[in-house]
């Protein structure tokens, strides 16, 4: 065990944790909205929650880079090698 | 879980051309797709029966989004984005199968959806505006955007890459850590939810390929 | 992180066979199929848009036919009303007319029969007065039934206008004096001179009897006579009653 895995652990724990805030509070905001729409116009409950699940999907997108960001920091680092 | 989920070990080798797993799973979802639906089309008839009516409502409701985001015509692209869906929405519920992992799941097999997209992309654009009409559109709205604009193509080009492979990858390692950590039943919900994200990022892999052809092949740029 | 470049080319072309696969088994015969279909649904929308305007043409066609057959029959309608109520102008006409010459008949016939009525009804009156004067007469002495009317002749004689009074008993003719009874030759005698006086001259007088006279004397000329007798008067009256009667 070097200085070198035991950063790149807790790199990964801080690049997951703190990526997910961002996305956390994007996607409350979009489903506080979508919600606000639906009960508006509940006609277009389909096309709204459609475009929700889309947006959602989007959003945490942003989650995954950083769990890519911290697999690769664990499994493929190119320090370690 | 022994190892990265990041690494490929070669099943067997063709000559000097290691085979490895997703290419296997590939092959045979080609197989099953191509077969089944040669036998699903062989006998089209006006009056559809049941199974003919829910292949035409698919390829309908595909023409339907084609025509909302790149607009005209939309025979020339109905193959290329029908096939990216059905493969890659079979391809992330293949995550269900037992010893089976997605495709998908390695960025080896989402690089190369992404690469077919960018190549027809450009494809598309050149055949819609002429090579120098394609060319041009990287200087709009002036000369200084052209690199923001390649840079652009590049970027979108790995997002599409990297959204995808994250979250099949992503979830397939979840649900493994799950199995290795609890029984059997644990991890049900997590596939179930699995299957939705399957689900929802082919929807989404699907619909922006069809945008960026759309913006590349339409007339306004 | 490596990547496995032959995994990368290997699902590239996996992806494009796919692409082709699909298009070639799943796209293009459901493509197919689908532009046959809405082709095949616009030929049978245009064949019914084709049959409604058919039929819709057709019903006019019928509609038509039934007004001009309602039209027809009215007509006739009409025309049997019209000769209807002709006919029944004329019957009633007729039967006015019939009833009218009935009635006009019937009134006509009444009337004579009450005509025919009235004169036997006069007749026998006449009959009657002169069988009353007949016994009245009796009672009175015979003489009476002539010397009584001399007078009265003469009278007659003389009130006739003057060629008449010349022409009677100017010789020319006999002038024919009827009586009741065979004349006694006084009685002959004073009819004689009574009309001597006033003719102004003789005359010739020859006798007739006749009963029907009752009584009285009667003077017959060629040309002019002299009525002086019971039933001269009788007749007289008679008929003076009978145009009474009738007015």
């Amino acid at each position: 065990m070097n200085w070198i895995e035991i950063v790149s652990i807790f790199s990964a724990a801080l690049a997951v944790s703190f990526g997910a805030i961002g996305p956390a509070l994007g996607e409350g905001r979009a489903v506080a909205a979508a919600m606000d729409a639906i009960a508006r116009q509940p006609d277009a409950a389909g096309t709204l929650s459609r475009t929700l699940f889309v947006g959602l999907a989007m959003i945490e997108t942003m989650a995954i880079y950083c769990l890519v960001i911290a697999l690769l920091v664990l499994f493929a680092n190119p320090f370690t090698s | 879980m022994n190892g990265s989920p990041l690494v490929l070990e070669p099943v067997f080798f063709v000559g000097p051309v290691p085979i490895t797993d997703p290419v296997i799973v590939t092959w045979v979802l080609m197989a099953v797709l191509a077969l089944g639906c040669a036998i699903l089309t062989r006998r089209l008839k006006l009056r559809p029966s049941r199974t003919q009516a829910a292949l035409e409502l698919f390829v309908t409701a595909i023409d339907g989004q084609l025509r909302d985001i790149v607009g005209g015509d939309t025979a020339p692209y109905r193959a290329l984005i029908g096939t990216i869906l059905v493969y890659v929405l079979v391809a992330n519920w293949m995550s269900i199968v037992p010893g089976v992992e997605p495709p998908t799941a390695h960025i080896e097999t989402d690089a190369a959806l992404a690469l077919i997209v960018f190549g027809a992309t450009i494809w598309f654009g050149v055949r819609a505006r002429g090579a120098g009409g394609y060319l041009k559109t990287f200087a709009e709205p002036s000369w200084v955007m052209i690199p923001l604009n390649l840079v652009e193509q590049i970027t979108r080009t790995f997002s599409l890459i990297v959204r995808l492979f994250g979250n099949v990858m992503s979830g397939v390692f979840v649900v493994g850590i799950i199995l290795s950590l609890a029984g059997l039943l644990v991890p049900i919900p997590l596939m179930a939810l699995e299957l939705l994200t399957g689900a929802v990022q082919a929807y989404i892999f699907a619909v922006l390929a069809a945008v960026f052809i759309g913006a590349a092949a339409s007339e306004g740029g | 992180m490596q990547i496995d470049w032959w995994t990368l080319g290997l699902q590239t072309v996996n992806a494009l066979v796919l692409v082709w696969l699909l298009a070639r088994f799943l796209f293009r015969p459901v493509a197919n199929i689908l532009s046959e279909r809405r082709a095949e649904a616009e030929k049978t929308l245009d064949d019914a848009a084709a049959a409604r305007k058919a039929a819709e043409s057709e019903r006019e066609k019928a509609k038509a036919e039934a007004a001009k057959t309602a039209a027809g029959r009215s007509a006739v309608l009409d025309a049997a009303q019209k000769e209807a109520e002709k006919q029944k102008t004329s019957l009633l006409a007729a039967a006015r007319a019939d009833a009218d010459r009935l009635r006009d008949e019937a009134k006509a016939a009444i009337a004579g029969e009450r005509r025919a009525e009235e004169k036997k009804m006069s007749a026998r009156a006449g009959r009657l007065s002169v069988d009353i004067a007949k016994r009245l007469l009796e009672r009175l002495p015979d003489e009476a039934r002539i010397a009584g009317f001399i007078d009265g002749l003469a009278e007659g004689v003389a009130a006739l206008p003057e060629a008449a009074r010349a022409e009677l008993g100017d010789g020319s003719g006999p002038m024919t004096l009827a009586a009741p009874r065979a004349l006694q030759d006084a009685e002959r005698d004073a009819c004689k001179s009574a009309l001597r006086k006033a003719l102004g001259h003789d005359v010739d007088i020859k006798v007739a009897v006749d009963p029907d006279l009752i009584a009285g004397l009667e003077l017959t000329g060629r040309h002019a006579s002299v009525r002086n007798s019971f039933r001269a008067d009788l007749e007289h009256l008679q008929a003076e009653l009978t145009r009474h009667d009738d007015a």
